[in-house]
């Protein structure tokens, strides 16, 4: 198990990042595609924005991106339709694989 | 550079049961062998599979099947653009020399692992493809103000047209009213927007200039190809456009040296409803915002421009094959020998295949 899904079973969502080209690197890589450098890890703030959604059944889901600049896929939940830019939470788990959920503020 | 050409094709039926992969290789191959007249096996030196099948060693199985004792043999998997990019790889063996004539046969069964990319984490728990296309969907409606009806007039005029293709899973038409009232799957999907994974078989055999004319008085000349990667991840693209088929289809224009509005018909990679808008708006036959008003009047006029074999919504997606049999719809379109659903006086025909929500597009262009 990675350390990105070992970080995720505990709820945590780490930023893959180079220290030596100020880059966040996503998907996750162990070598810098550019300088070839190790990665290095940071928490991610947990906070994004929506960048589209629908809904199955009565679940809203959608993509979501990172105040790091990525974008992630999971379930939103809002008391009413979600709006696009509109600003979420996340949550991150693991169970057999990543999975990301999405609680949209002042909601 | 030796110039190209398709000169024999074969298929199976395609269908919604789990199937052998070996038996439906052999039997689209062996018709492929046998549409070209003095053709025999000790002709093909090479022999290319595309699978997303996790089956080992396709293409050394399938000529041993055949007796064929190949130069080149070896898989390609590229998920649901597998099939174009087997028959790219078959164009540079032969146009660099390297090989003579190709068999290139496409394979998959229903259950095949290639509808799921389990490497892009960016998708979360929200792997299968249906959650892509309601993005786009959702996307595309939000631009272009584009209806449900829009939507489903895509799959109506599809299922319509493969009711002339004998080898689609399914003969039965479907109208609007009953794709607009089918299976809600998301808010933006229905189940008769979607492709359906099916087993299936797709094989053609091309030839340089040398050979074309030995074994074929028609054979179908491929003079333009573009592929272009931009990611793997689906979230990684912007989800208003197709990046990878806009660059693919100006590559193949380029090459072939013709105009969008040159193309007198084509096959899209309509996996959903929303991807037959977005491809034909990205080949440039229609602007995005007239995407679904072209389509209802294709439909409406009941011109088979667009995917006259049923596309991947009528004729059903075993992965692997899907490509191929796009281009055997294309050479039979621009031989003249697509019977009711013939388009009149075809000389160009496009080709548009894509894998993994639009992160990687193939483009060909043939003449006759």
């Amino acid at each position: 198990m990675t350390f990105f899904d070992e970080q995720l079973k505990k709820g945590n969502f780490h930023i893959c990042f180079c220290k030596n080209c100020n880059e966040n690197l996503w998907p996750t890589k162990d070598i810098c595609h550019i300088c070839n450098e190790k990665t290095h890890w940071k928490e991610s703030m947990n906070i994004g924005k929506i960048i589209e959604f629908s809904k199955k059944d009565s679940s809203y889901f959608g993509m979501v991106e990172l105040d790091e600049k990525i974008r992630i896929m999971g379930k939103i939940f809002s008391k009413n339709q979600p709006e696009i830019g509109q600003i979420v939470i996340m949550k991150a788990f693991f169970d057999k694989r990543p999975q990301y959920s999405f609680t949209v503020k002042n909601n | 550079m030796n110039d190209v050409a398709i000169i024999g094709t074969g298929q199976t039926k395609f269908s919604k049961e789990e199937a052998d992969i070996e038996k439906l290789l052999f039997e689209s191959a062996n018709n492929c062998i046998k549409s070209i007249s003095n053709c025999s096996v000790k002709d093909i030196d090479g022999v290319l599979v595309s699978t997303n099948n996790n089956s080992k060693y396709m293409s050394a199985i399938l000529s041993e099947l055949l007796d064929i004792k190949p130069r080149i043999a070896h898989s390609i998997e590229h998920l649901c653009s597998s099939g174009t990019n087997a028959i790219i790889s078959a164009y540079s063996y032969i146009s660099s020399g390297l090989a003579d004539i190709v068999l290139v046969s496409g394979v998959d069964s229903a259950t095949n692992p290639g509808q799921i990319l389990e490497w892009d984490r960016s998708r979360g728990n929200l792997e299968h493809p249906i959650y892509w296309a309601s993005m786009l969907t959702k996307a595309h409606k939000r631009k272009f103000q584009t209806s449900e009806e829009e939507l489903a007039i895509v799959s109506a005029k599809n299922h319509k047209h493969a009711m002339n293709n004998p080898h689609a899973y399914s003969n039965e038409p479907k109208t609007i009213s009953e794709i607009m009232n089918s299976k809600q799957i998301t808010d933006d999907l229905r189940i008769m927007d979607c492709s359906r994974s099916c087993s299936g078989s797709s094989s053609v055999i091309l030839t340089s200039e040398k050979f074309a004319k030995k074994f074929s008085d028609n054979p179908i000349w491929i003079s333009g190809i573009g592929q272009k990667t931009t990611s793997a991840s689906f979230t990684k693209n912007n989800i208003n456009e197709i990046q990878s088929t806009q660059i693919a289809a100006n590559s193949a224009y380029k090459m072939a040296h013709i105009l969008p509005n040159d193309i007198d018909v084509a096959e899209v990679h309509d996996a959903f409803s929303v991807c037959e808008l977005m491809a034909i708006s990205e080949l440039g036959i229609t602007s995005g915002e007239n995407s679904g008003e072209f389509v209802r009047n294709l439909f409406n006029t009941e011109d088979k421009m667009v995917n006259p074999r049923g596309g991947l919504i009528g004729a059903g997606h075993p992965l692997g094959a899907t490509g191929v049999s796009q281009v055997i719809e294309i050479t039979n379109q621009l031989q003249g020998k697509s019977n009711k659903r013939q388009i009149d006086n075809a000389r160009i025909g496009l080709i548009h295949n894509m894998s993994a929500a639009g992160t990687s597009s193939s483009v060909m262009v043939m003449k006759n």
